[in-house]
């Protein structure tokens, strides 16, 4: 399957060996993707640069007005961060809900960005949190905002031959401000979502000073539902406008007709179900 | 007769290798100078094979052979009919897609995987017939061209007469259901390692469930006599009638006689998901009638299952769902038609139930639309109807003793909270939905279903007792060789538990030989609930007789150490059992019987249709429980097979072709999708005397109402009746749309 | 490459191709064949092992990951010849059937209690949500995780 397995001990010795391998070498944390898109023929890497013993890269920290999350930390250590279950509970809740505990703890959110599935738990979380992420690469780190990572179902806009991601960051969500996230899947674990849904919500005075949807897998990226935000916000968020709000996130979504997952009227349906019950949620956590 | 080890929470006698890792699996296993099998798998589900060309898979370096039909001395086998080519010939059909090319063998496992992706088939494709409806239709596309229409069997029961008892009839129901195809998902895949043994044998190390029927196959498919093959069965991951065909062990034993070396051969699970046998799917039409007071006085029903590309075991499949297609109730007036029929999708056989898994979503589903037709409870409904001793069944035969069936559901009904008053059953209160927008619903079933293999079939097993005296003269060690397959249900600890009481020995001095053709006795399969009623009978005897040549010896005072003695047990001993005449179906079907009755109370969500299963009852009546542990176990298992088949298992295919590949595709229950609490009641209201202690067999039963107590539940909840399975979140809220209850 | 490893307590280096997956090491180069291969997709937890205490399916884990690790298998669970006590409590609780699947409960349950010795059902629940068994229904394996804990308890 693979030629080389190498452990860098830094993000620059790292980018120095993809450099090295013209194009044949993938960086890997927990490979619980990449292994079977090896295996499937549909990942032709042959060199591995496992950053996972890199040191510095498995924080979850809140620092200078975000919380910064390395590119090694897994989902099961985000799901049990009582950081991020008091300031970013979405997250948390996403990533818990991820595969079954042996996948959580070892496959990465970072990961889960990467890879640019549009149904990823943690990356639908963390476009609710309108997450930063950080590229690294020959010319140094920046921050990029997650939508720009997309290019299409399963492509991200990094070039893996020559970069690779550092961590993810977003703004902790602060008095006022709640979240919350709705999954539908075919059996309670081990299941990939039918649907998922991570809202976050902040109120000031009554009023919804700023709503963010993210749904998956109802486009190519995970999606945000603009006009739903746009019609909550500024407005008490009462049954009405929740509804309101939900029913226009489903009539944007776009779902396919998928043989596994479902119908395509069925999930534009549930989309309606889904986002109205994280509103709901999340208005009733944001409330004083 | 004093027991002391059945009826007691023995020991597995397999379990402590099991939870060690030590206990070996054909996988397992290895030896010196063994070369790697893949096999070549047909790319399409309908074509004609113009060419196949090994020449550049040959040309790999460490490739040894490519095994082609020309190796194959005797190309066709089929547990039942020998319709299926062991490898598809240049200018033959392939069938389904788990239909075989070749064979490539090779130094290590993944030069034969590299190897096996460069064997070039050239195919001409023909139309699939992926419907047995359609299928069965004059001038559908043939998928045996040398017969005259797609339809395998055809099936009838005629008992009195129907259209005259409809239109007496007050209230007539009527449904059409639907299952679908399901996968056994036993979880060890499938693995064998064929060798020639010491004794020039061609020798296999399987996981099977019926060596001996593997044995009989693969001496016509090698054109060898019997005594020169040999089959070994060490541990086996589960099977579930899964592993009742052949699909890999046939494939090994064809490998060691073409190249006389050791090959093994482990299917991935993408290759035991897409490339072996599954559960028939049954489209079944009902009309029931009744009277105004719960009379039932007319019934009838189509049955059309879906064959797939070969016969398998699909004819005697259909011949147990045409028994059981109405269900364990007194009908005076009955009607059966019932249709397997050859399609291109994957092959359909054995599967916990064997036909009667499927009957019991339809029978039971109109139980319950009769009752609400009625204004019925559906307890009261069922135990006015359901058969007792002395009843006759649509098949004409006089139910006997171990008729369980109205015990069995008063008890689950009770457990479940029912009460009776002045004659009435009156269901119980459900408490509050954890949601607004969540209903609460309750669900009951019954089913039942034969003990043994039926309709004139002659079911027996061979057991061998061998004892070894101490000086004392007392007994030191029992050895019994029976070549009854643990496939994990327990038949080792049952049988042991049998002769150890039969002996009056401590169990634990009872050991089961390895399962070996050269050594084990013909047993049959590990499947129709048999091992206990007639592989526990023919050990209960060859134990009594051991046990008699033992006393013997003491009497006689012969100074003997070793004494053994063998039994053949025939069902038909006890109960013989007659095929369906051709006319009017009527016959004695059946050796033996046990019964299950649930009950489900579900919580169901109206706006996204899903459903959660809050609580559960199963009670079973199959005689004199052996090992009460053990029968909790198999009711769990059978009851997570059942939610699996009601919510979330759908093996789904798209024109011949696989869409449910593998495990993250396919979705037995996890342990958060089973019921939150689960009660297990054992009934031993109806013993059978001809059974080992009265027991019957628990192996399939409780699979059975399993789905229909579920979908009864969600109509409770909901007011909707689902008449397709799986009953998924989308399709409850398909019908809950369609019945603008949303 | 070489592999060093602490398997089961005792140092092990073993010469590996770079692809392979940590059960292959286990299975084919060091012959430990309690851990199984159903699912290959880490769908299952058949393959379940620990990698520094922490539950994996090694079905999908690089085998290079657990360079310097500490690896424990279901061949090291026992002590010799005494089960441990959850081994024997799922031998008390028939919680095994077919047994293909029983080594990745028990070592899901060992990661589970290892961290959290008096875990609720839920918790037992959840612990287990990665492992799928086909023949049991689940209810005496969690009886027998519940019941090993309670005796482990006791123990301390």
């Amino acid at each position: 399957m693979w030629q080389n397995y190498l452990f860098p001990a830094t993000v620059q010795e790292a980018l120095e060996m993809l450099a090295a391998h013209g194009g044949q070498a993938r960086i890997i944390a927990g490979g619980t993707d990449l292994v079977l898109q090896s295996q499937r023929g549909q990942c032709a890497a042959t060199v591995m640069v496992d950053i996972t013993r890199i040191p510095g890269l498995d924080a979850i920290e809140e620092r200078d007005g975000y919380i910064t999350i390395g590119c090694q930390v897994t989902h099961a250590r985000i799901a049990a961060s009582p950081l991020i279950r008091q300031k970013a509970e979405v997250l948390a809740l996403a990533c818990g809900s991820v595969g079954g505990p042996q996948t959580r703890n070892v496959g990465t959110l970072v990961g889960n960005v990467v890879n640019a599935l549009p149904a990823a738990d943690g990356a639908v979380a963390l476009f609710a949190l309108e997450a930063e992420v950080e590229v690294a690469d020959a010319d140094g780190r920046r921050w990029l905002p997650i939508a720009e990572m997309y290019a299409g179902v399963g492509e991200c806009t990094i070039d893996p031959c020559v970069q690779m991601v550092a961590a993810v960051r977003f703004r902790p969500l602060s008095d006022g401000w709640a979240s919350a996230y709705q999954r539908l899947a075919n059996r309670k674990a081990l299941a990939l979502p039918i649907l998922n849904t991570a809202v976050v919500v902040g109120l000031e005075e009554g009023v919804c000073s700023e709503v963010r949807i993210a749904v998956g897998p109802v486009a190519p990226t995970p999606f945000r539902a603009r006009e739903a935000e746009a019609a909550l916000a500024g407005q008490p968020p009462t049954p009405e406008a929740v509804v309101r709000a939900a029913r226009l996130a489903a009539e944007a979504a776009n779902p396919r007709d998928s043989v596994l997952r479902g119908s395509r009227d069925y999930r534009k349906a549930m989309v309606e179900v889904l986002v109205r019950r994280a509103l709901t949620e999340a208005v009733t956590k944001a409330m004083p | 007769m004093q027991l002391k080890a059945v009826g007691q929470g023995v020991q597995r006698v397999d379990i402590r290798q099991k939870v060690r890792g030590t206990r070996k699996y054909p996988q397992d296993f290895n030896m010196e100078g063994q070369l790697y099998a893949k096999v070549v798998w047909s790319a399409h589900p309908h074509a004609v094979v113009k060419r196949i060309d090994t020449s550049a898979a040959e040309a790999v370096p460490g490739v040894v052979r490519v095994i082609t039909y020309r190796d194959v001395p005797v190309n066709e086998y089929g547990i039942n009919v020998h319709d299926q080519p062991v490898l598809i010939a240049e200018g033959d059909k392939v069938r389904w897609v788990g239909d075989r090319i070749a064979i490539v063998v090779a130094e290590t496992e993944r030069i034969a995987a590299h190897a096996r992706d460069l064997v070039q088939v050239e195919y001409e494709l023909l139309p699939v017939v992926d419907d047995p409806r359609q299928a069965m239709k004059p001038g559908a596309p043939l998928v045996h061209e040398d017969r005259e229409s797609n339809i395998l069997k055809h099936i009838v029961i005629r008992r009195g007469d129907v259209e005259q008892a409809f239109a007496q009839a007050d209230v007539i129901v009527e449904g059409y259901y639907t299952t679908h195809h399901v996968e056994h998902a036993y979880l060890q895949p499938d693995a064998a390692l064929g060798f020639v043994d010491d004794e020039g044998r061609i020798a296999v190390i399987s996981s099977c469930q019926w060596p001996a029927d593997d044995l009989h196959q693969i001496a016509h498919m090698l054109d060898l006599p019997e005594d020169q093959l040999r089959e070994i069965v060490p541990t086996v991951g589960g099977a579930f009638g899964g592993r009742e065909d052949m699909y890999i062990q046939h494939l090994a034993a064809l490998c060691a006689f073409v190249l006389r070396r050791p090959v093994k051969i482990v299917f991935d699970r993408e290759e035991v998901t897409q490339r072996t046998g599954k559960r028939h799917p049954f489209y079944m039409r009902h009309r029931t009638g009744a009277t105004r007071d719960g009379r039932i006085v007319a019934a009838q029903v189509e049955l059309i299952s879906d064959a797939g590309a070969y016969a398998s075991t699909s004819i005697p499949v259909l011949g147990n769902a045409a028994s059981f297609a109405l269900g364990p109730y007194k009908i005076p007036h009955a009607r059966v038609d019932a249709y397997t029929v050859y399609t291109n999708n994957a092959v359909t056989m054995a599967m916990r139930g064997f036909g009667a898994t499927q009957p019991p979503f339809g029978y039971e589903s109109q139980m319950d639309k009769l009752a609400e037709a009625l204004g019925m409870d559906p307890v009261e409904l069922r135990l006015q109807n359901l058969l007792d001793v002395g009843d006759i069944a649509v098949t004409g035969n006089v139910m006997t003793a171990e008729t369980g069936a109205k015990e069995t559901l008063r008890q689950a009904a009770l457990a479940a909270g029912w009460r009776e008053e002045d004659g009435h059953w009156i269901k119980p209160d459900l408490g509050t939905p954890s949601a607004p927008y969540k209903r609460r619903g309750i669900g009951v079933a019954i089913a039942y279903k034969n003990v043994g293999y039926s309709l004139g079939y002659d079911d027996k097993t061979t057991a061998k007792v061998e004892l070894s005296l101490a000086e004392s003269g007392e007994i030191a060690r029992v050895l019994v060789k029976v070549a009854a397959v643990e496939v994990g249900q327990g038949v080792l600890t049952a049988l042991a538990q049998i002769a150890a009481d039969t002996l009056g020995v401590d169990v634990d001095k009872v050991r089961l030989a390895l399962v070996d053709t050269t050594e084990t006795p013909d047993a049959g399969s590990s499947s129709a609930s048999r091992h206990v009623f007639i592989s526990g009978n023919a050990v209960a005897r060859a134990a009594a007789q051991a046990k008699e040549k033992w006393q013997a010896i003491l009497r006689d005072e012969t100074g003997e150490m070793h004494v053994e003695a063998e039994y053949t047990f025939h069902g038909r001993s006890v109960r013989p059992t007659t095929p369906f005449d051709p006319e009017t179906g009527q016959c004695e079907p059946h050796i033996s019987y046990s019964y299950a009755a649930q009950v489900a109370l579900v919580e169901v969500d109206v706006e996204t249709g899903q459903t959660e299963i809050l609580k559960f009852w199963a009670a079973a009546d199959a005689g004199k429980v052996i090992n009460p542990i053990m029968y909790f176990g198999q009711q769990a298992g059978g009851v997570h097979m059942g939610v699996g088949y009601a919510l979330t298992e759908n093996y789904i295919q798209q024109e011949g072709r696989p869409r449910a590949r593998r495990f993250s595709e396919y979705h037995i229950p996890t342990v958060m999708d089973m019921p939150h609490e689960f009660e297990s009641i054992a009934v031993e209201s109806a013993p059978d005397p001809n059974g080992p202690f009265g027991a019957t067999g628990l192996g399939e039963t409780p699979t059975l109402p399993t789905a229909p107590a579920i979908t009864n539940a969600i109509h409770d909840a909901t007011g909707v009746w689902i008449e397709s399975l799986p009953a998924n979140a989308e399709r409850v809220w398909r019908a809950l749309r369609a019945a603008h209850k949303l | 490459m070489l592999l060093e490893m602490i398997l089961n307590g005792k140092s092990v280096s073993v010469e590996i191709e770079p692809g392979d997956l940590l059960v292959q090491v286990l299975r084919e180069r060091l012959g430990l064949i309690g851990t199984k291969i159903a699912c290959g997709e880490g769908e299952c937890g058949a393959c379940t092992v620990l990698v520094d205490g922490v539950a994996v399916t090694s079905c999908i884990y690089p085998a290079m990951k657990a360079h310097g690790r500490r690896v424990e298998t279901i061949e090291g669970v026992a002590q010799d010849h005494e089960l441990h006590t959850i081994q024997q409590a799922f031998v008390d609780h028939a919680a095994s059937q077919c047994g293909y699947c029983t080594p990745g409960f028990i070592m899901s349950a060992k990661a589970l209690l290892d961290v959290n010795p008096q875990p609720t059902r839920d918790e037992i629940v959840a612990g287990i949500s990665g492992n799928l068994c086909r023949c049991t229904g689940y209810y005496q394996i969690v009886d027998a995780i519940e019941d090993a804990a309670r005796r482990m308890g006791e123990g301390r």
